[in-house]
């Protein structure tokens, strides 16, 4: 605990950031923030700001150094279109449980809600994005709310939280006690662990002949990665990610039997149709998970744990719903299990596999056409990097294929858009995930179309040397939206077809070297370059125009009703 | 699932913006809130909202649940009008006319209404019951021809059983 007299609002602000122990910050400046940019250029000693080329750039980069770190992202902008140009990566964290602080510059207290430049109601616009949000316009406020401001992102199940913090708070002078937010009545934060339902819940997996685990991103934000392996190898379950909880488990572990949802793998898609017992961990039955409720595990008695109360019997009905901290839940049950051989059960799993590889996966990853395949591409980079990187995705087509033929050795090795589906969102999450953690290998996957929404941002790689590996997996399409148009709207390419740029020479004009590939032969050699060091790389392989990513569970389709081809 | 009309009792601090982050949920929702009443409860700084709306019975139990998640929300819950002792005040400024054409029982006896003001105009008078009295006393006015005006208040409500365990709790961490 920290005691000054007489300083600014912004010293307070930077001073409360300090005493949080934050060392990163993203953002952009303007003009209800150049108080705040002031202060900052006094301690960049201590505080290092990454200075992006876009506020939404900036927020995305603090989300994806927050999945990276397990930190808390903090990003600053502007009042007016610099906060709002925030909303919509707010509101990716906030589907996504991603904790972030924003602060945002207000105009004076005293002209609030007079239409002043750059004035906008981002308190009531963020407010059902948002985990909390609350306008400062005292100095004398500022270090209860960022203390405050942390606790909240962070704890719980987590989120983004924004702070407004007008001009004449930043400028007046107070006395300064920065005391850490450790609690709030109305808040609560890890909830007691009923013992009873824990037990019920052990009793249950003891006597299930085909239990299965599905787990979500609620495993990384518990910090429950051993304690999940524990207990499906305790009891001999086999267990299967969402989307979010890729990497929780290494991929080559020989009770993980892949990914859930509609473009997830076979057997445990299909399988949950024949569990009698699903346990899921952590996740929230997202409709890409489930497909038609109406179908869902209808045979499966189903225990929830989640720390998030609203998340249980919200999509599905369950027997057993434990409110609990994902890790406390699972140290409690883990003692209790039995192990059970269940061979007949896991045989299954192999048996969908064996058919998903022959009907999708060989021709993805081994493709004998002559047009290159996004499946190739990701499992070459895979074989080359070991499982060792963190792969950040774009949304859409690469998204799904970079989530399937991944491999991934330790935890917060997958950084997506899961719940919102934010293109746009993957290379400044890779920008923010690289400055998080700058000894991996961060390998991006985009498209065509989302690298546009959002490439500026190599701008903020140049400045700053930030050796992302961006891989630009171009079909010259839409693809997700155009595979949906082909699927089901008759092949009718409604406005999903792009004419691009030279994206190597718009990397080349920031200074990123690269390549485009266009056969099997130059791909080799152009992963090698990529991987020769340390710097920024862009990489574009031209795939194949119309690839489709299968399976697929068509939207409100039973989760066992895949599409294998067109 | 059929609608029916559900009271939602919530408990927060007194906080700006609480307010907006419970309609919020409702609104996300489409659910349209019928009445709508906010005052301070016995602890200084804590507020009750007594909301009304209709709804099924799993909508309401999402969105209650979906209330309690906001950070200075104590506690929210659901219950339905009879399972709570509801009150509505409303206020009807009637034609003075009542005072001579013989009518004036049927405000001072068959509803026992109070008068608050009255003048050579209008009278107004307050009356204090479940909604559907308070409806009854306006449509017999109405039908009367005397009717000027009609206000009532939102929902006010208080829980028959439970609350006091929670409004202790809440006073000893208040430090009261």
């Amino acid at each position: 605990m920290s005691q000054l007299k007489n300083i600014t609002g912004v010293e307070a602000l930077i001073d409360s950031l300090l005493e949080e122990h934050i060392d990163t910050i993203f953002g952009y400046p303007g003009g209800q923030v150049l108080p705040i940019y002031d202060g900052l250029y006094k301690v960049s000693d201590r505080l290092t700001h990454v200075l992006a080329r876009h506020e939404q750039g900036a927020v995305h980069a603090a989300q994806g150094y927050a999945r990276a770190t397990g930190k808390v992202g903090v990003c600053i902008a502007t009042s007016g279109p610099g906060a709002t140009n925030l909303i919509t990566g707010i509101t990716d964290a906030m589907i996504d449980s991603t904790p972030l602080v924003c602060i945002t510059g207000q105009v004076p207290a005293g002209l609030l809600g007079s239409d002043a430049f750059q004035e906008a109601d981002i308190i009531s616009m963020t407010m059902p994005v948002t985990k909390w949000n609350f306008q400062v316009t005292s100095a004398a406020e500022i270090p209860t709310a960022i203390a405050k401001a942390f606790y909240i992102a962070k704890s719980g199940r987590p989120g983004p939280v924004l702070i407004d913090i007008t001009k004449n708070a930043q400028v007046e002078t107070t006395d300064f006690e920065y005391v850490p937010c450790t609690g709030i009545r109305s808040y609560i934060v890890k909830p007691p662990l009923n013992t009873d339902l824990t037990g019920l819940a052990v009793d249950m997996i003891n006597r299930a002949e085909r239990p299965l685990i599905v787990f979500g991103q609620g495993v990384k934000l518990s910090g429950a990665e051993s304690l999940l392996i524990d207990f499906a190898e305790k009891g001999n379950i086999p267990m299967a990610s969402t989307l979010m909880g890729l990497s929780c488990v290494p991929s080559d572990h020989p009770l993980y039997m892949g990914m859930l949802g509609m473009h997830g793998n076979v057997a445990p898609n299909v399988l949950t149709q024949e569990a009698d017992v699903l346990i899921a961990i952590g996740m929230r039955f997202s409709d890409r998970v489930t497909g038609d409720l109406k179908t869902y595990a209808k045979q499966a008695k189903v225990i929830h744990i989640d720390i998030d109360p609203s998340e249980i019997n919200k999509n599905v009905r369950v027997q057993v719903g434990i409110h609990a901290d994902v890790s406390d839940a699972l140290n409690e049950m883990i003692p209790g299990l039995v192990r059970a051989g269940r061979e007949e059960w896991f045989a299954k799993f192999r048996q969908k596999f064996e058919e998903e590889y022959g009907s999708v996966i060989e021709r993805d990853v081994e493709p004998t056409g002559e047009a290159l395949t996004m499946g190739e591409v990701v499992r070459n980079i895979a074989r080359r990097v070991d499982g060792r990187a963190v792969v950040v995705t774009d949304v859409g087509q690469q998204q799904m294929i970079a989530a399937r033929y991944s491999y991934f050795r330790s935890t917060r090795s997958f950084i997506t858009s899961g719940g919102l589906g934010t293109m746009g969102y993957g290379l400044p999450a890779a920008v923010g995930a690289k400055v998080g953690v700058p000894d991996r290998q961060v390998v991006l996957y985009t498209g065509d179309g989302g690298f546009q929404m959002t490439l500026q941002e190599m701008g903020t790689m140049m400045q700053y040397g930030i050796g992302v590996k961006i891989v630009v997996l171009n079909n010259e399409f839409l693809g997700m939206v155009r595979q949906w148009q082909q699927l089901f709207f008759g092949r009718r390419y409604s406005h999903t077809e792009m004419k691009n740029p030279d994206f190597v020479g718009i990397a080349r004009a920031y200074g990123i070297p690269g390549r485009r590939v266009q056969t099997r032969e130059e791909l080799e050699a152009a992963i090698g370059e990529m991987f020769a060091d340390d710097g920024a790389y862009l990489l574009e392989v031209a795939v194949e125009k119309e690839g489709n990513v299968f399976p697929m569970v068509p939207a409100g389709a039973s989760i066992s009703d895949l599409l294998f081809n067109e | 699932m059929e609608n029916k009309e559900y009271i939602i009792s919530v408990f927060s601090e007194n906080q700006t913006g609480v307010l907006n982050r419970i309609t919020a949920v409702f609104l996300r929702r489409k659910i349209n809130i019928e009445s709508l009443k906010v005052s301070e409860t016995s602890i200084k700084g804590i507020s009750m909202f007594t909301i009304v709306a209709s709804t099924t019975e799993e909508t309401v139990g999402h969105v209650v649940r979906h209330i309690e998640k906001i950070v200075d929300v104590i506690r929210a819950e659901y219950q339905t009008a009879d399972e709570m002792i509801t009150q509505e005040i409303a206020l009807y400024k009637i034609d003075s006319s009542i005072l001579k054409n013989g009518k004036l029982d049927l405000v001072t006896r068959k509803y026992n209404a109070r008068i608050v003001e009255a003048n050579r105009e209008y009278t107004v008078v307050e009356m204090t019951g479940y909604r559907k009295e308070t409806e009854a006393f306006r449509d017999e006015l109405e039908e009367l021809g005397l009717l000027m005006q009609y206000t009532r208040s939102g929902t006010v409500a208080l829980h028959r059983d439970s609350m006091e365990e929670t409004l202790n709790g809440l006073r000893s961490s208040a430090g009261e």
